[in-house]
């Protein structure tokens, strides 16, 4: 890829900030990172911030959170409390958490009482996914939208938030086009690279990232494209924003051409349905109800395990790898139904535990080429 | 009918003859704790009798989580048994260890919480009883939705129908009119699948009686305040909790157990009559006790340091009391026990802050000098609020400990590992 975009994208991705995310800032914009992909982004882009996804890209050690979680933690919220300690999360105005699991929702309360950010907020998003469900979630983002209006003095009117939906709407109309590509025969970009697109949309302004995203596309439509790849890869997990760790996958022959991932398609393979009338009813439907769940949400395990199955084969795959990171009860579990549904139509799966911040890739290079072989690829 | 014709069957009955077993130690033992242990044990093979009867005489039985209300199937007449019962109830099984690596071999890994991994495991190796229904919760960690997905997943359970509360995260009224709302429905569900109706006088009834025994068990922690403490670790939280949430919610046998229970606390305070002969350590233990080794740690604490359990998390149960003036008033405070007083529900579904105020609380009117959190390898948000509750204790002037172990496994960390660390810990804090 020669065109500026993917420069900027990766720029966005390979770091906690980036220059558009500046820009933003030294124009007196405010930024509110948030954590979990079931936080209603409209909301903070209605309030006219820039919302951020958070991550501990860079961290190295989580030397100053240990003190305040264990070993049996999960090392992402370890290594992003651990920046927050070492003030490396100063640019931010603002953090929203979710209790999205046992580990995310503590970093809230962490938050809160050693980490000088003047607003940081905490929803209940339910774990069923019902009428009663979307209801209360409704509760919970009009609870938010108050909030936010009365710290950052935004008014956010139902236009905003119907503007704010169009435009998220169109960033995930883009990506899914940026998927489309995938699925030819020799996709115009890697995994790794489609990881960087994603990341990237998660840290910038976007209508910017729109454009970019645009231009991108304009030149992958006329890309070769990817050969002599050993395999069609798809990955299921959850907190994937490494574009490293798929590249070593990638290195061993494989190719990443779809996921189901909190970075991937669980972002961005459903719209937001902007014929509903009131605007919080449409991103409550859609966050509790309507878009790919994680293993969180009750009750959706058949769904889950079908909209993986329609991927695969979708994007015509050989084989899927299910990387989970350590200490997640979550998602041992779902990859352990998982294995069962796809044993029972012979799709190869492959699961692989990692912690969060890419290192020691030697076992995980052995894995990989293992399973190819195992393939017959 | 034979076990051949109820595989599911096996580990159930196992299980009831270990408590027979553990039934024919005490029950002609002249010491009082011995002969409310023997009651214990007496409402624990009634309920695996019932619940066996059941199966083989094909009448309607329930799979609850814990602090599902039982109260409902009290009213009416629905024997229950908790999903997670061989873990919570009957892990000093001797067979546990080999149950343990078996669900690791089928692929659950061993990080996950062991008492989630078990569960999972009986249902998966159709070693459970297969109920008319199940209700349950989705809370307080991340294992419980779990557990109950696989159990939509097994291909021997999936149509089996079932209905899990959904509690929000706060501690607000919206909170508890979205919860009660919940109860409402679970109670329909039950209705709806098991062919009882439920006779509101016979809930209230329930709920009256229920009432009694928390406000009996809330009488009972005030002697527990006593210096020396009457009980330790070996009578207390965990019989409670069983007695009113698996054995005899609401029903006047829980309440007699808990007057008998009284009366030998109150015999032993006004005599200072303490657990140990001299009450030198005065401790909380903040979570479950270590059922799967328990033998192998908890005697130690009281002989070696005299080191007394006051109170454990499950003996922490705040005991509202319920309404029942009116139907409105019942199911919101119904909603209230089980939502924001029921031990780890209360402290692990929402913020951090139940646990900075249970400390708190625990250690002023228990008179508490060192707080363990023992750091069970699946209780991650507590582990996570590792660095609250020092805090909490540093502000309290009180040590505060946290160790990481296994509560069923004794290979994760060993009890002589875990007694050294401890020893440690009490020498350094000059405690003992």
């Amino acid at each position: 890829m020669t065109g500026t975009s993917f420069q900027t994208f990766t720029e966005a991705a390979q770091g906690l900030v980036n220059p558009a995310l500046q820009s933003w800032k030294a124009g007196g914009g405010k930024v509110v990172g948030y954590f979990c992909s079931a936080v209603p982004e409209e909301i903070l882009v209605a309030a006219d911030l820039l919302s951020y996804r958070m991550r501990a890209t860079g961290s190295e050690s989580t030397e100053e959170s240990d003190a305040y979680f264990s070993n049996i933690n999960c090392s992402f919220p370890r290594h992003c409390f651990n920046l927050a300690l070492i003030g490396k999360f100063e640019f931010l105005d603002g953090v929203i958490c979710l209790n999205s699991c046992d580990h995310v929702r503590r970093l809230y309360d962490n938050w809160k009482r050693y980490v000088p950010t003047e607003f940081v907020e905490i929803m209940s998003l339910p774990r069923k996914t019902g009428p009663d469900q979307v209801a209360w979630y409704r509760e919970e983002l009009a609870l938010l939208k108050e909030k936010i209006e009365k710290h950052f003095g935004a008014e956010i009117t139902d236009d905003r938030l119907k503007g704010a939906i169009r435009l998220l709407n169109e960033t995930r109309s883009l990506q899914r086009e940026l998927y489309e590509l995938r699925k030819r025969e020799n996709p115009p970009l890697t995994g790794a690279q489609a990881l960087v697109v994603m990341v990237a949309g998660t840290a910038m302004p976007k209508e910017p990232y729109n454009a970019l995203l645009r231009e991108l596309l304009d030149e992958l439509r006329q890309a070769e494209g990817n050969g002599g790849y050993r395999a069609r890869l798809m990955v299921v997990g959850g907190i994937l924003d490494d574009p490293a760790w798929v590249q070593v996958v990638e290195d061993q022959g494989g190719l990443v051409v779809t996921d189901a991932t909190c970075f991937g398609t669980r972002t961005m393979w459903k719209q937001v349905d902007e014929s509903i009338g009131d605007p919080l009813d449409a991103l409550a439907r859609y966050y509790v109800a309507d878009r790919p769940s994680c293993p969180r949400m009750y009750g959706e395990q058949e769904r889950r395990s079908e909209l993986v199955r329609e991927l695969y084969s979708e994007f015509d795959c050989d084989g899927i790898i299910g990387e989970r990171l350590m200490f997640c009860d979550q998602w041992l579990v779902e990859h352990y139904m998982l294995d069962h549904d796809l044993k029972e139509e012979s799709i190869p799966f492959l699961k692989l535990e990692r912690d969060y911040v890419t290192s020691g890739t030697g076992q995980l290079r052995t894995r990989v080429q293992a399973f190819l072989e195992k393939m017959g690829k | 009918m034979s076990t051949d014709n109820h595989p599911e069957l096996v580990r159930y009955r196992s299980e009831r003859e270990w408590f027979k077993l553990l039934h024919s130690q005490v029950k002609d033992s002249d010491v009082p704790e011995h002969q409310l242990a023997e009651r214990t044990l007496t409402f624990c093979l009634d309920m695996y009798n019932r619940i066996i009867a059941c199966v083989e005489e094909g009448d309607p039985f329930v799979a609850t989580y814990y602090c599902s209300a039982p109260e409902l199937c009290t009213a009416m007449d629905l024997p229950w048994y908790m999903v997670m019962q061989t873990p919570f109830l009957a892990s000093s099984v001797p067979y546990l260890l080999d149950d343990i690596d078996s669900a690791e071999a089928m692929g659950l890994g061993s990080d996950l919480c062991t008492a989630i991994r078990l569960s999972i495991y009986y249902i998966e190796a159709n070693l459970s009883p297969i109920p008319s229904c199940i209700v349950g919760l989705l809370y307080p960690c991340d294992g419980a939705p779990m557990l109950h997905q696989v159990i939509q997943h097994n291909s021997k359970w999936r149509d089996i129908p079932m209905f899990n509360a959904d509690p929000p995260y706060w501690d607000d009224d919206r909170s508890l009119d979205y919860f009660a709302a919940e109860l409402r429905k679970m109670a329909q569900f039950l209705e709806q699948h098991t062919g009882r109706k439920l006779d509101m006088d016979k809930l209230k009834e329930a709920i009256e009686e229920s009432n009694k025994q928390f406000a009996l068990w809330q009488e009972y922690n005030e002697l527990r305040r006593a210096v020396p403490s009457p009980h330790g670790w070996d009578l207390g939280g965990s019989q409670c909790f069983s007695v009113t949430q698996c054995y005899r919610a609401g029903q006047k046998g829980g309440t007699d157990w808990f007057r008998k229970l009284i009366e030998i606390a109150e015999h032993k305070v006004a005599n200072k009559i303490g657990a140990v002969e001299k009450e030198r350590i005065r401790l909380f233990w903040f979570d479950l006790l270590p059922f799967g080794w328990i033998f192998d740690l908890l005697p130690w604490l009281e002989q070696e340091w005299g080191a007394v359990m006051v109170m454990d998390m499950f003996g922490n149960y705040p005991y509202t009391l319920i309404d029942t003036s009116s139907e409105e008033q019942m199911w919101r405070d119904l909603a209230k026990r089980n939502l924001f007083d029921a031990p780890m529900i209360r402290q692990a579904r929402g913020v951090a802050d139940n646990f900075v105020n249970d400390i708190a609380r625990i250690v002023k009117d228990y008179k508490i000098d060192v707080v363990i959190w023992p750091g069970h390898m699946g209780h991650k948000d507590g582990s996570a609020t590792i660095g609250i509750m020092r805090e909490t204790c540093r502000k309290l002037k009180v040590p505060f400990m946290s160790l990481g172990l296994d509560l069923f496994d004794r290979r994760y960390a060993t009890p002589d590992q875990l007694k050294e660390k401890m020893s440690e810990f009490f020498r350094a804090m000059g405690l003992g």
